[in-house]
């Protein structure tokens, strides 16, 4: 990882040399011979000494660790059903846009230097780093803005080297009674905590496995209709409803998946529900818990269902009564799915558990765990897997990452993973350098 | 018998938790502690104000919570520091609370900077190599007691308009609080008189409306660029500044770190500075009290003692 410049020393303290002396010479120059007020610093030469100098790197390497900063962590079940990615669009500043706010834009890129020590590596997710070398995760593009008091519009475009695809694209009421909301179009689902999020929002580089084995390599998402209501009870309870088309490998893996069904019937649907709730349990620390369930028919036969169940859980520290700038979060979803085939029902677990930790205003560092068992068969012996005949015993990943964020629009990852599938001979090991900047419109971070 | 017993005293138990104390005619949520001052102020006991960061908290960074959209969710009146201050996190809790009264644009939503007389505005188009520079003009401009009785008087505007039946009440209140402010303010000045003219340095550019007011001078920031962490470098070339220039005091917010701050304080030397971050509203603190703590600390900073 390319460190900041002031990590370096023997470096710094010849630009500094360079500067102070100009500084110093320009200092002189300027210096007004005022004889009144006798000011405290009379005596104390202007120019900086070496031992000062020490110091001051001192104190910053200090402040470093105490002052507080904005949550780069941009993630996933926000207290909305809009602006999931983190990265929604917002208004431009007036002063930029010449005061009309008619559309908002913002690019994000991600791109990653990769090395693996398979030759094929099981990175699922569409935006993982897949191959050695350099990888161009996404170039991704927001668009939203307010379509009238009653609407919102919201999209996500994704480039990726050879292609432009439409990652979601819908609107979200804005005038509805009662406290809900609908949102209508192409949106991911909001299952769990971090299926309705973009990249940008991780914490690292790749996709939990969990993910594009049970919903593909996108992540779960359709055309489709969702409904949200904020309970009237004292604490935050939203409860989400969706429909969606369960067809797509990469969007509806477990469902119709490649399968081009026909929907006859509104049991042809993926059918979504969430009840996310939030606890502040103090000022510092916060808790976020969802219970997912998503059920749809898949193609192994007709009116053979998927259900995929889970619960993910959220818990952060953030300390806001004083200046600090620690900040530690631990997030972790599980999922169990069961699907019909025929004459059977296979079921199998996965999830991830992972903590970041933020221990200065520019550094974080985290660890992911994550497991998934083979499917068995109601009698509990290992089953073939239609959709993944490879996966024949439990894999388990672990994933440590470094981030140093240079300001809250860009960031660099240095991720490493051992990769423990069970059918394979031996351990997989990788490691990604990323670099992501977010440019255009300031995008509000969800919670 | 027993578990009926059991069953009454948790109703009683749910009901006393969700039950409403006292039922407000106006909810209120600001996005800063000092607006929310301003709004109880004004309000009096006919609102309920709700602020949705602390004033240990940089408002720059606040997290979005969904119990900040739950506070949005009932809130009849929100009231926000505008240029884009609060542009990293309101935003999404205005979509999320599903209540069209205090989007922006509509009567329940203020935007406060709108009465402002208006500083640091960039003449020349702002791009963010320039670190944090907010393109409508300084947000934070409740450091001075004149700006605040403009807001204050805005908020009046919107709460006469939203309850119109407590009208009169608002009226009288803002007339009450702007004649306390007004003879606060004038012992304020006296005794920051000899502030005038003198250097000092800041952290980030929180003083600009302070300095305004008081007519001290900011030589120099600690921040190489508005929101970028101090580096060695520049907090050389600050110190360096700081000497020449004579700086009488260090100031910075008690959201941002210490030492750094601290050690430049130490150096030049000057004493060091720790200026309130906001009103402490939750905790029945008032804008009057809050500013006499600010002017108290100033006036300590003159006499040579940091705070």
């Amino acid at each position: 990882m390319s460190s900041h410049p002031r990590r370096h020393p023997r470096a710094l303290a010849v630009v500094l040399a360079a500067q102070l002396s100009a500084s110093a010479a320009w200092a002189q120059e300027q210096s007004p011979p005022s004889s009144e007020s006798p000011a405290p610093a009379e005596d104390a030469p202007a120019a900086v000494t070496p031992e000062e100098m020490e110091e001051i790197e001192k104190a910053l390497a200090a402040d470093e660790k105490e002052r507080a900063r904005p949550n780069g962590d941009t993630s996933p079940a926000s207290p909305t059903a809009t602006n999931d990615s983190g990265v929604t669009p917002l208004k431009l500043p007036n002063a930029i846009s010449g005061g009309t706010n008619f559309l908002n834009l913002s690019f994000i890129l991600d791109m990653a230097l990769a090395a693996f020590s398979s030759k094929e590596p099981l990175q699922e997710g569409a935006h993982d780093p897949t191959k050695n070398g350099f990888n161009l995760q996404q170039l991704e593009l927001s668009i939203g803005s307010v379509v009238d008091p009653y609407f919102r519009f919201d999209s996500n475009i994704v480039f990726s080297q050879f292609g432009v695809e439409i990652e979601e694209a819908y609107v979200t009421t804005l005038d509805l009674p009662a406290s809900l909301q609908v949102r209508a179009g192409q949106f991911l689902t909001r299952f769990g905590r971090i299926n309705a999020t973009h990249p940008h929002a991780w914490a690292f580089v790749d996709q939990p496995f969990v993910m594009s084995r049970y919903f593909g390599a996108e992540g779960n998402r359709g055309l489709g209709v969702e409904g949200s209501w904020l309970t009237p009870l004292p604490w935050y309870v939203e409860v989400v409803g969706s429909a969606t088309d369960a067809v797509g490998e990469a969007t509806a893996r477990s469902f119709f998946g490649a399968d081009a069904e026909r929907v006859l019937s509104p049991l042809d649907f993926q059918l979504t529900g969430a009840l996310k709730q939030f606890f502040p349990l103090s000022d510092d620390i916060s808790l976020l818990w969802g219970l997912s369930a998503a059920t749809g028919p898949n193609a192994t036969g007709y009116r053979n269902h998927t259900s995929i169940y889970g619960t993910d859980v959220y818990l952060k520290f953030r300390p806001i009564t004083s200046a600090s700038s620690q900040q530690v979060t631990l997030q972790a979803e599980v999922l169990y799915r069961r699907r019909q085939v025929p004459e059977d029902v296979l079921s199998d677990w996965g999830g991830y558990a992972q903590t970041v930790w933020r221990f200065s205003n520019r550094w974080a560092t985290g660890v992911r765990y994550e497991f998934g068992t083979a499917a068995k068969t109601q009698e509990g012996r290992v089953a073939t897997d239609p959709l993944d005949p490879e996966w024949t015993a439990e894999r388990q990943r672990i994933t440590a990452s470094l981030t140093y964020w240079p300001t809250e629009f860009s960031r660099l990852r240095l991720q490493a993973a051992t990769d423990r599938a069970g059918w394979r001979a031996s351990p997989d090991y990788s490691a990604f350098l990323a670099l992501e900047v977010v440019t255009g419109a300031h995008g509000a971070h969800a919670f | 018998m027993r578990s009926l017993r059991l069953f009454a005293a948790l109703c009683a138990a749910v009901i006393s938790l969700t039950a409403v104390p006292a039922r407000a005619d106006l909810k209120v949520v600001a996005t800063l502690p000092d607006l929310a001052a301003l709004a109880k102020a004004v309000g009096g006991d006919k609102v309920e104000v709700i602020a949705l960061a602390l004033p240990t908290q940089d408002p720059h960074f606040v997290d979005a919570k969904p119990n900040l959209a739950l506070a949005l969710n009932r809130a009849d009146l929100l009231i926000a520091a505008g240029l884009d201050l609060e542009i990293g996190w309101l935003p999404n809790l205005q979509t999320g609370a599903r209540n069209n009264r205090i989007l922006t644009g509509n009567t329940g939503y203020l935007d406060a900077s709108r009465s402002v007389d208006l500083l640091e505005v960039p003449s020349a188009p702002v791009d963010r190599s320039q670190g944090d520079v907010h393109p409508g003009g300084n947000p934070h401009y409740l450091y001075d007691p004149r700006q605040a009785l403009k807001v204050a008087a805005a908020i009046e505007a919107r709460m006469a308009q939203l309850d119109a039946k407590n009208a009169a009440t608002y009226k009288a209140n803002l007339a009450k609080f702007t004649q306390e402010v007004q003879a606060a303010q004038e012992g304020w000045e006296k005794r920051l008189a000899a502030l005038k003219g003198v250097p000092v340095v800041a952290f980030h550019r929180t003083t600009a409306y302070l300095q305004n007011w008081l007519g001290f001078k900011t030589i120099a920031f600690l921040e190489p660029k508005p929101g970028i962490p101090p580096t060695a470098s520049h907090v050389a070339q600050v110190l360096v500044l700081a000497r020449t220039n004579k700086a009488k005091m260090v100031l910075k917010e008690d959201y941002y770190a210490d030492t750094n701050a601290r050690f430049l304080a130490s150096k030049i030397p000057a004493p060091l500075v720790t200026l309130p971050g906001g009103t402490d509203a939750r905790g029945g603190q008032t804008y009057v009290q809050r500013m006499e703590l600010m002017v108290t600390r100033l006036e300590q900073g003159l006499a040579g003692k940091g705070s």
